[in-house]
This record gives C-alpha cells, sequence and structure tokens, in this order.
C-alpha cells in the first residue's frame, strides 16, 4: 500500500514535471520529449559521498536510484560508482572516446569539463526542462555557474567556498585571541600569525607555525589573500592579465614573506603537498599549525573524523576592506543525448528527482556543502552546526573565478609561477610579469 | 640421443633454414602450410593490432588534426610547428634528457655491479637476493612514489632526519627547482633495475668456464677477468638493457604526477607528463599526439645510436 502511495505521488510529481516541461519550453514539445514514454537505461556517474552504517558511500543515490525505478517500469538507472580523485580523468577519457555517461557530477568551470566542451555540443542544456519559476529557486551565483551564452548547462546542487579554519586549543596555548566575529585585517591576521609561531618544548625548534596552506593548479585556498587588496587573475572582459598590478603582488609577497621574512609558517608553505598540509592542522599527532584555509568539507572533516576544537574565520582583509573567497558551484549535467527526445525527458526528470530541495537539505546535513537551491536553505540545515551556519554566513563574500575556456591553462601558468614565489627563488613581481607573458598569449 | 657437435646444424634443420632464406613465393600456401603456428599467435597478433597498432597509427594520424568531440579537423603540420615553439615541450625535454643521462648509466653499471657480486655467491644466497632486488620491478611504482614521498618529506622524512645526525640544515627536497629533479634522479638511481640483475645473472651463467680458467692460468686477476672477459660477453644483454631503460627514463611518468606534479614551477615537467597534461586536461588530443610522435622519434634516433655504438660484433 505504501509503495502504492509513494508511486502515485512519483507518478503525479512527473506529471506535474510534464506539464511545467510544456509550459517552459515555449511551445518546444517536440525537443522536450516525453519522460513517461522512455523505456531503457539511465547511466550516471558519482563519486562517493557520506557513509551509512555500512559504510556504504553511495547508499544516497542507490535508494534515489530504487525509488525512481520502482515508479517508472521500464526505466533503469545504472550508477557507475567513480572515486573522486579519479573523476576528472575517466570522464576525460570518456569525453575523448564520446562514451560518456548520461549523467554526472561536474562543475562545468573545473578539470574535466570546460566551456569549449559547452561549445562543441558534449553538454546539453537544460532549458526546456526549467521554466522561469523552477530556476527562481536557485541562488543567482549558483544558476550563473552553470549558464553559458544564455543557456543552463546543469542543476546546481552545491555551493563550496573556502574559509579560515583556527585551531582554539593552540590560539589558547599560544594566549592569542581568535578575531571576533571571524572578522580581521591582513594586520591582525599577521600579528596572530607570529604569536603562534612558538618552540613549545624549548629545544629552539619551532613545534608550532601560525599559518600554512599549498600552492597547486586547480586549488584555491590561498587565492582570496591575493584578492585582499581588491586584485583579480583577468580584467572584466577577460582580455588582459591583471595579476601583476602592483596591490596585488604586494598581496601575494605577504604572505610569502610570512615564510621567507617572518619565519610565521613552515618551510612547506605553497608547496603541494594537500594531504600533508591538512594533517599538519588536523590530526592529533601533529597539529602543528594553527590556522589553515580550507573549502567547507573539511569543517566536516574537523568535525568528524579529525574532531578538533576549531573555529571558522574570513580571509582577513587588505585595501579592499572587504573580505573576499573564492567559491565553486558543483551540480549535475547532461552529456550530449542522441536524437531521443524521450531519453533526453527522462535524463532531465531524473537529474529534478536528485536535486529536489529536499535532496538538496539531505546532502546539506551530511555531506557539507551549502544548497543551491533558495528553498533548501530556508529548511536550516545547519542549525545545530556552528560552524557551518558560520561558513555559509561567507556566502556574500563569494568570488567566482574567471569562465575562460582557457582557465586551466591560465591557472597552471599563474600557480606555477606563484609556487616560485613562495619557495623564495623569485619575487611575486618577476613571477607575475613571467605569468603576464604566458596568459597574455592564451589570451590572444 | 644425438648429439650434435657445436656450430653445425642437422641436415633436416639445414633444409629448412634454405626454405627460410628463399622464401616461397606463394606465401599463402607456405602459411597455409604453417597454419598451426599462425594460429597459435592469431591472439596474441589480435590483442597487438587492437592495442598497439591501431591506436599507433591512429595518433600518427591525429597529430596532424585538431582534435574535436564532433569532427576533427586536418591542420597540417601546425600542432608539430606548435611543439617545437612551445617551451614547456622545451623545458620538458631538457629534464627528460638530464633525467635519462643521469639515470640510465647508472641503472645498467649498478646492475651489473650487483649481479657480478651476486653471481659468485651459493645457490641459496643467490635466490635470496635476485628475488630480493628483483621485488621493486613486481611493485607499484604508485606505491614505491608514495613511500619516496614521505622520506624526501621536509618535516618528519627519513633523509632530513638522517641529516640532522650531521647538523645539517634539512632540505626541502620536492619543494626547490634546484633540488626536486636531483631528487628524482637520485630516488630512480637507488631503485634497483631488477630486470637489469636477472638478465645479467642469465648471460653471465651462459659465459663458458673455459674462458676463465685459461684467463686464470695466464695470471689474471679476479677485477681483470671481470673486466676483459665478463662485460664484453655481456654486451649484448648491455646494449638490451641500455636500450630498455633509456626507452623507461624517456617514459618517466609515475614518480612526477605523484611526487611533484611537474612542479615547482616546472622544475620537473617531462615529456610523458607534458603529453599527458595536453591531451587528458587541456583535451588537445591533435598536439598531444604531435607531442608522443616527437618523443617516439627521440626515442628512435637514442636507439639507433645506442644500437651503433654497443652492437655486437661479430
Amino acid at each position: 500500500m505504501k509503495n502504492v502511495l509513494k508511486k502515485s505521488v512519483l507518478t503525479l510529481a512527473s506529471l506535474g514535471l510534464a506539464a511545467s516541461v510544456l509550459a517552459g519550453c515555449n511551445g518546444d514539445a517536440e525537443e522536450a520529449g516525453n519522460a513517461d514514454e522512455f523505456k531503457g537505461k539511465i547511466t550516471i556517474w558519482d563519486g562517493p559521498r557520506w557513509p551509512d552504517k555500512d559504510d556504504n558511500k553511495y547508499h544516497w543515490l542507490e535508494a534515489k536510484i530504487k525509488e525512481y525505478e520502482e515508479a517508472h517500469d521500464g526505466v533503469e538507472v545504472e550508477l557507475v560508482q567513480v572515486p573522486w580523485a579519479e573523476m576528472g580523468d575517466k570522464l576525460g577519457v570518456a569525453i575523448a572516446g564520446k562514451s560518456w555517461p548520461d549523467i554526472a557530477p561536474v562543475d562545468i568551470s573545473g578539470s574535466s569539463v570546460s566551456i569549449d566542451h559547452i561549445e562543441q555540443g558534449v553538454i546539453e542544456p537544460l532549458d526546456a526542462y526549467f521554466d522561469k519559476d523552477a530556476k527562481a529557486d536557485f541562488y543567482e551565483n549558483a544558476l550563473d555557474a552553470y549558464t553559458y551564452d544564455g543557456k543552463m548547462y546543469g542543476i546546481p546542487n552545491a555551493i563550496t567556498l573556502h574559509s579560515m579554519l583556527l585551531n582554539l586549543d593552540l590560539f589558547e596555548e599560544a594566549g592569542v585571541t581568535p578575531p571576533e566575529g571571524g572578522e580581521w585585517t591582513y594586520d591582525e591576521f599577521l600579528d596572530a600569525a607570529k604569536k603562534l609561531t612558538f618552540d613549545r618544548d624549548g629545544d629552539g625548534k619551532t613545534d608550532v607555525y601560525g599559518f600554512s596552506t599549498y600552492v597547486l593548479p586547480g586549488y584555491y585556498e590561498s587565492w582570496p589573500f591575493f584578492y585582499k587588496n581588491g586584485g583579480s587573475p583577468l580584467n572584466e572582459d577577460m582580455t588582459e592579465f591583471t595579476f601583476d598590478d602592483p596591490e596585488t603582488v604586494q598581496a601575494i609577497q605577504d604572505l610569502a614573506d610570512l615564510k621567507l621574512k617572518e619565519n610565521a609558517a613552515p618551510e612547506t608553505l605553497g608547496g603541494n603537498d594537500v594531504g600533508g598540509t591538512f594533517q599538519a592542522w588536523a590530526n592529533e599527532e601533529q597539529r602543528t599549525v594553527a590556522m589553515q584555509p580550507w573549502a567547507t568539507w573539511a569543517i566536516g572533516a574537523a568535525q568528524g573524523k579529525y574532531p578538533t576544537n576549531f573555529a571558522v574565520a574570513n580571509y582577513p582583509t587588505g585595501k579592499s576592506d572587504k573580505p573576499v573567497t573564492i567559491g565553486g558551484v558543483g551540480g549535475w549535467v547532461m552529456f550530449h543525448q542522441d536524437e531521443d527526445a524521450n531519453k533526453k525527458a527522462a535524463v532531465a526528470d531524473f537529474m529534478k528527482f536528485i536535486s529536489t530541495d529536499k535532496e538538496q537539505f539531505v546532502m546539506a546535513q551530511n555531506y557539507g556543502i551549502f544548497p543551491a537551491r533558495i528553498s533548501a536553505s530556508e529548511m536550516d540545515p545547519f542549525k545545530d552546526n556552528p560552524e557551518m551556519t558560520r561558513a555559509m554566513e561567507m556566502s556574500d563574500q563569494v568570488v567566482m573565478l574567471p569562465r575562460h575556456p582557457e582557465w586551466q591553462k591560465i591557472d597552471e601558468a599563474i600557480q606555477t609561477q606563484l609556487q616560485l614565489v613562495f619557495n623564495g627563488e623569485k619575487t611575486a613581481e618577476e613571477a607575475m610579469a613571467d605569468a603576464k607573458k604566458t596568459v597574455d598569449e592564451l589570451l590572444k | 640421443m644425438t648429439q650434435i657437435p657445436m656450430g653445425a646444424v642437422p641436415k633436416k634443420d639445414n633444409e629448412k633454414l634454405k626454405v627460410l632464406k628463399k622464401p616461397n613465393k606463394n606465401v599463402f600456401l607456405q602459411m597455409k602450410k604453417n597454419y598451426s603456428a599462425y594460429l597459435f599467435l592469431l591472439p596474441k597478433l589480435i590483442l597487438f593490432v587492437l592495442f598497439v597498432a591501431i591506436p599507433v597509427i591512429w595518433a600518427f594520424v591525429l597529430s596532424f588534426q585538431e582534435y574535436k568531440i564532433f569532427g576533427s579537423e586536418f591542420v597540417g603540420l601546425d600542432n608539430y610547428i606548435k611543439v617545437f615553439q612551445s617551451e614547456a615541450f622545451l623545458v620538458a625535454l631538457k629534464n627528460t634528457l638530464l633525467f635519462t643521462v643521469v639515470t640510465v648509466p647508472f641503472s645498467v653499471l649498478s646492475a651489473l655491479v650487483i649481479a657480478s657480486m651476486i653471481f659468485v655467491l651459493g645457490k641459496v644466497s643467490q635466490s635470496f637476493f635476485r628475488s630480493a632486488f628483483y621485488l621493486p620491478t613486481v611493485t607499484s611504482m604508485v606505491i614505491i612514489a608514495m613511500v619516496w614521498r614521505w622520506m624526501y618529506n621536509y618535516e618528519f622524512g627519513l633523509f632530513n632526519y638522517i641529516l640532522g645526525w650531521f647538523g645539517i640544515e634539512q632540505i626541502n627536497w620536492l619543494g626547490q627547482s634546484s633540488s626536486a629533479l636531483w631528487a628524482l634522479i637520485i630516488m630512480q638511481c637507488l631503485i634497483p633495475f631488477g630486470v637489469g640483475i636477472i638478465m645479467y645473472l642469465a648471460s653471465m651463467g651462459s659465459i663458458s668456464h673455459s674462458l676463465y680458467e685459461a684467463a686464470r692460468m695466464d695470471g689474471a686477476s679476479s677485477f681483470k677477468q671481470w673486466l676483459h672477459i665478463t662485460i664484453p660477453l655481456l654486451k649484448p644483454t648491455t646494449l638490451y638493457l641500455v636500450l630498455l631503460s633509456t626507452i623507461g627514463s624517456f617514459q618517466v611518468f609515475t614518480q612526477i604526477i605523484m611526487m611533484t606534479g611537474g612542479g615547482p614551477g616546472n622544475a620537473t615537467e617531462t615529456l610523458v607528463h607534458l603529453i599527458y597534461k595536453t591531451g587528458f586536461r587541456d583535451f588537445e588530443f591533435g598536439l598531444a599526439a604531435a607531442q608522443s610522435v616527437v618523443l617516439f622519434v627521440i626515442i628512435l634516433i637514442f636507439s639507433i645510436i645506442q644500437f651503433r655504438v654497443l652492437r655486437h660484433d661479430e
């Protein structure tokens, strides 16, 4: 009986979807197709999420698939489990061989799928399946991240951002007061970093450093520091490299000098060891760094696997007086479908089925991300989680990275030069002047 | 059992050899005659064609195209021009050459020395050391790279710990341009060349004892016997191993992606890592294919040079 009821509800939901499709497609019914008429297989790739009691990290999507298949006779949804670390490479190979899945969790400005792929038709637009009202439930910046040339190329699922994580035990040990309300200037941050660098056992060697992070293509934990004086890597119309302006150069040099001049950061500041950097902050046996910037997943880790007494703070402000952080938006995209309009509609139907406000609420609570839907946020998923609530308050500080088709190459040109600044081989001015030569070539 | 004097070929086999030297004009007839041999070869041949020959030919074709998901475009030699105009390629080539020039002689020479030391041991000890030195060959390079990454760790690594005993300041092995590539070279040199050791041991076993006996009677020391008998007679094996390790060194990849990602800056960028990035990060498969073809030509040239220098004089 319960199943029948569930089935009825889902059928009604599907009918509602069909109606909204017809309403949203402005008479383009042929393109939108009819999800209910599709019989066949839909393939979805996903990475591990939060575990259930059996440590199955795919249980959420498996349950959703089961629910969907029960409500749609003749539709089979195949889940391909792909570790996150392999997702980019596997998608890259799949795209090259035109053997892509129907759905995958992809940030379209990320490493595996780029604007260039959208231009080549690898990603399907979803406008036929979302009317204006349906789109209105998404945060504007989330929707923007999946919009290109006026079309919607994915369903935003989650917003992530970077924040400063402060180890409060080390603050207490060094007698440093954490910034009030998590707000501070760079001078205050520098002062705290110096005081948090200390020799615990009196052997003449530093045991705890104030700050550390890494510099690596594709990772942006350190970048909000470079924006503190109002800089950005490219100008607004993305025709010119602007990380070489004196204010940005100063911001980069300031952070590198934390190690090179102030000795308030370990030698590994600006290195490429992501795991090692995190362990230095979170691992109970190490705890050799008091402050590190991380994406929001680290908050979940510090509340779970690596229990840490910590606080979330803004990135320190510079001459612009505005705190800035780099954000990202994750979501589901539909890969190119052949001419079967009904399958396209069914794939879109399933994507919507796993992206409802309820699902985003569940994911926010369990997976440490911020919902991309306003209605899901309004359900207050973090009411018992002050750290996530604090991080969520930083949403209005988010700056998105430039969405240039050559961004990955531009990013590499900048980050490889930044590495040389942090290991003291070049000054920020020299490094950014060298980066400019490469980036300006790419922008031509 | 009939004893066959060395150098002699049985009459029947001799006739077969003549047949091989003058191939039958009707190839198909001959194939039909030896169909059972071809049947045994067929599975491997199919796999070779599918997974080696076709991808190689396709890569060559791709190198003249700008790859697009839906319909690539022929661009002539544009990709090759880009390869040689690219500063990144030249840096990667320079790094790869340095890596190869240092690691290949060291690996082959160390394999020769280790094999020579093992060869004089008793059977049990020989088996033990043979297995011990071959172990890294059957161990995943990913695992080896992870262990070495730890050994090079600035704060907790083994090397800096040892340096500390002598009061020497810690080195940021993988974090400085000046040391990162050398750290990878040292790692490569210190991983025993297992295949080389096994092959040298096998080749040493086939050297006639009479040569050493004659040398001893002439008063040659052990070192002179090694220098003037063992090494010259191992020349074909050395040639093979030099070729093998040169190809392997030119294709160095796992250590790079696991330990440095090509950095800091581009201090450890190598050709195959660059090809990987061009293909699977930038999706410029045409350019990546052109880089691969250039790498193939470089390896080919090196192989021909090595073959001419080291070939066994009959």
